[in-house]
C-alpha cells in the first residue's frame, strides 16, 4: 500500500490528579474490550470518546451535554401549556412532557418545577412524573457532568452548601441548581460556581468548607 | 501554479524554505481552548500567522426541521473569512464559492469522527471565522475545531487533526505559507484520524508523481503527531489552570 505509515504510539502527555489521569477522545483506555461509559471498542481495545478522569475502569466526563434517562431527577421550566400537560424545558435538545393526569398543581409559564424522569423512548421523547413546584428562587446552570460533584458522596456537599447558606437547594441532573429560601443565595450560587470551576480537582469539599466559612460571616 | 518570472521567489535553497523553515517543520502553533463565554466549545489558534476561531454549539434543536434525522445528530459548519483577513480584497463577507467548499470538507472530516448517534433529531453547530489568513486556513480549522468539539464534551472517536504538504523547487515540504501555497508546484491539505492513520480530508491542488505522493503523506503524518500533542496540551491547561471567566486577549 502506498500509504501504509501508521503512527506508532497513542501514548500523549497526561497529567495527574490524585489517581485520576485526564484523558482525550481517542485515547486507548484499556488494550481489551470493556464496557465502560463513553468509551468504545474498536479492534479488540477500548477507547474514550470525550475528555475525561479516568481511573480503574470507570471514565467520568469532563464536559458534555445532558443526557436524559430514566429515574433522572431534573429541575425543569415550564415552557408550554398544553391541552393535556405541560411542556418543560429541561436543558437538553429533546422535549419532556408532563402529563397534567399525573399532577394535583397547576402551573404557570416560567415556573420550576422538580421532577423525575419517566420514559425516554428511542427518538428521545421524555415523560416527567412525581413533579412538585418549586418555591420563588434563583437558577443556577452548570453543566450537567459537574452535578455529581455540586451532590457529593451521600449529599456531603449539597448538605454543606445548604446549612451554611440557609438555603433551600435543589441539584437537578441535568445541570439546573435551583436556590430558594431566605438565606444567602449569593454565597451559594459563587460555591456553586466554584466547585463548578474545580470539579476536577481533589480535596474540593475542604477548599468548599472553607470558602463558605470565610464568607458567611460577613 | 499561480505567477511565473520574475516576482516568484526562490522557495527552496541549500535546504531552507523562503521563511528559513526545514521541510519538516512547521511553523509555531499555539491553541487555547474555552474562549466564548456562550459557546459549548471553542478554540482560538495561532498557526504562523493564521489566527483562527472556532465555535462549537449544540447539540441542540435541529432547524429546520426538514432537515433533521431521526436516527444521528446533522452535523453543521460554517466557514468564513473575514473581509480584512488577507493581503488581497477578500470583498464582501459571508458564503461564497471557496468558504462553501471548506465548509463541506470540514464538516465531511467531522462527520467520520462524531458519534452522532447519540443524538437524534439535534444539530452540532461548528462555527470557524478566519480572523487573519496566511496559508493553510482549512487545516488550522479542522484542527481548532476539532479542539472546540472537544471541549464541548461532544463524544468523538478521535481528536483530529489536519496538515497541508507542498512541492517547492521539486521538493516536498510540510505546512506551507502563503508564498509556498501561492507560488509553489502542489498543494496538498490532509486531515487525520491520528488513532487510527486515517485521512478524514484529502485535497490537492497541482501535480504530484506516486513517489513524491507517499512522501507527502509520510510528512503530513509526522507533523499531525506534533500538532496533536499541542492540542492535547491546550485542552489539558483549561484544567489545569481553570478560570471563573473566558476571555481573549488577540495581540
Amino acid at each position: 500500500m502506498m500509504w501504509d505509515i501508521r503512527p506508532e504510539s497513542n501514548s500523549y502527555s497526561v497529567i495527574y490528579v490524585a489517581e485520576n489521569r485526564i484523558v482525550m477522545p481517542g485515547e486507548v483506555l484499556s488494550d481489551k474490550p470493556e464496557r465502560i461509559s463513553y468509551a468504545f471498542v474498536d479492534k479488540g481495545k477500548t477507547y474514550s470518546t470525550v475528555v475525561g478522569l479516568y481511573s480503574e475502569g470507570k471514565l467520568v466526563p469532563l464536559e458534555g451535554p445532558y443526557e436524559p434517562l430514566p429515574d433522572d431527577l431534573i429541575v425543569g421550566i415550564i415552557s408550554e401549556i398544553k391541552f393535556s400537560g405541560y411542556s418543560v424545558e429541561i436543558n437538553c435538545p429533546y422535549v419532556s412532557f408532563l402529563s397534567s393526569r399525573e399532577i394535583r398543581e397547576r402551573y404557570d409559564m416560567g415556573d420550576a418545577i422538580f421532577a423525575r424522569i419517566d420514559r425516554v423512548d428511542e427518538v428521545k421523547s421524555i415523560d416527567l412524573v412525581d413533579a412538585k413546584k418549586l418555591p420563588i428562587g434563583r437558577l443556577v446552570k452548570v453543566s450537567a457532568v459537574k452535578i455529581p460533584r455540586i451532590i457529593g458522596k451521600k449529599n456531603s456537599m449539597i448538605d454543606m452548601l445548604i446549612s451554611a447558606t440557609g438555603c433551600e437547594i435543589s441539584a437537578g441532573r441535568n445541570g439546573y441548581v435551583w436556590i430558594a429560601g431566605k438565606g444567602n443565595a449569593t454565597l451559594a450560587e459563587k460555591a456553586i460556581r466554584m466547585i463548578e470551576t474545580q470539579a476536577h480537582t481533589s480535596g474540593l469539599t475542604d477548599r468548599v468548607a472553607a470558602y463558605l466559612k470565610a464568607n458567611s460571616q460577613k | 501554479m499561480g505567477a511565473t518570472g520574475k516576482d516568484r521567489p526562490k522557495l527552496f535553497d541549500s535546504g531552507k524554505r523562503v521563511d528559513g523553515r526545514s521541510v519538516d517543520s512547521l511553523r509555531s502553533i499555539k491553541i487555547e481552548a474555552r474562549v466564548l463565554n456562550d459557546a459549548d466549545g471553542s478554540a482560538y489558534i495561532e498557526w504562523g500567522k493564521n489566527k483562527i476561531l472556532a465555535g462549537v454549539y449544540g447539540p441542540s434543536e435541529c432547524i429546520p426541521r426538514h432537515d433533521q434525522s431521526l436516527y444521528r445528530a446533522v452535523i453543521k459548519c460554517r466557514y468564513n473569512m473575514a473581509p480584512f483577513s488577507g493581503m488581497e480584497e477578500h470583498g464582501r463577507s459571508g458564503p461564497n464559492r471557496r468558504s462553501k467548499e471548506l465548509s463541506k470538507v470540514i464538516k465531511e472530516a467531522f462527520e467520520n469522527v462524531i458519534i452522532s448517534e447519540n443524538f437524534p433529531k439535534t444539530q452540532i453547530e461548528i462555527f470557524v471565522e478566519v480572523l487573519q489568513s496566511d496559508g493553510g486556513t482549512r487545516c488550522a480549522a479542522v484542527t481548532a475545531a476539532a479542539v472546540a468539539l472537544a471541549d464541548a464534551g461532544i463524544p468523538m472517536k478521535d481528536l483530529i487533526n489536519a496538515v497541508a504538504v507542498c512541492k517547492i523547487d521539486g521538493q516536498m515540504a510540510v505546512d506551507p505559507g502563503k508564498e509556498e501555497d501561492n507560488f509553489g508546484e502542489s498543494d496538498m491539505p490532509m486531515a487525520f484520524s491520528p488513532r487510527t492513520g486515517d485521512i478524514l480530508l484529502f485535497q490537492m491542488d497541482g501535480l504530484l508523481s506516486r513517489d513524491e505522493l507517499a512522501e507527502g503523506i509520510g510528512l503530513a503524518r509526522k507533523a499531525s503527531e506534533k500538532i496533536r500533542k499541542i492540542q492535547v496540551d491546550a485542552i489539558a491547561k483549561v484544567y489545569d489552570e481553570p478560570k471563573e471567566e473566558r476571555f481573549l486577549v488577540i495581540k
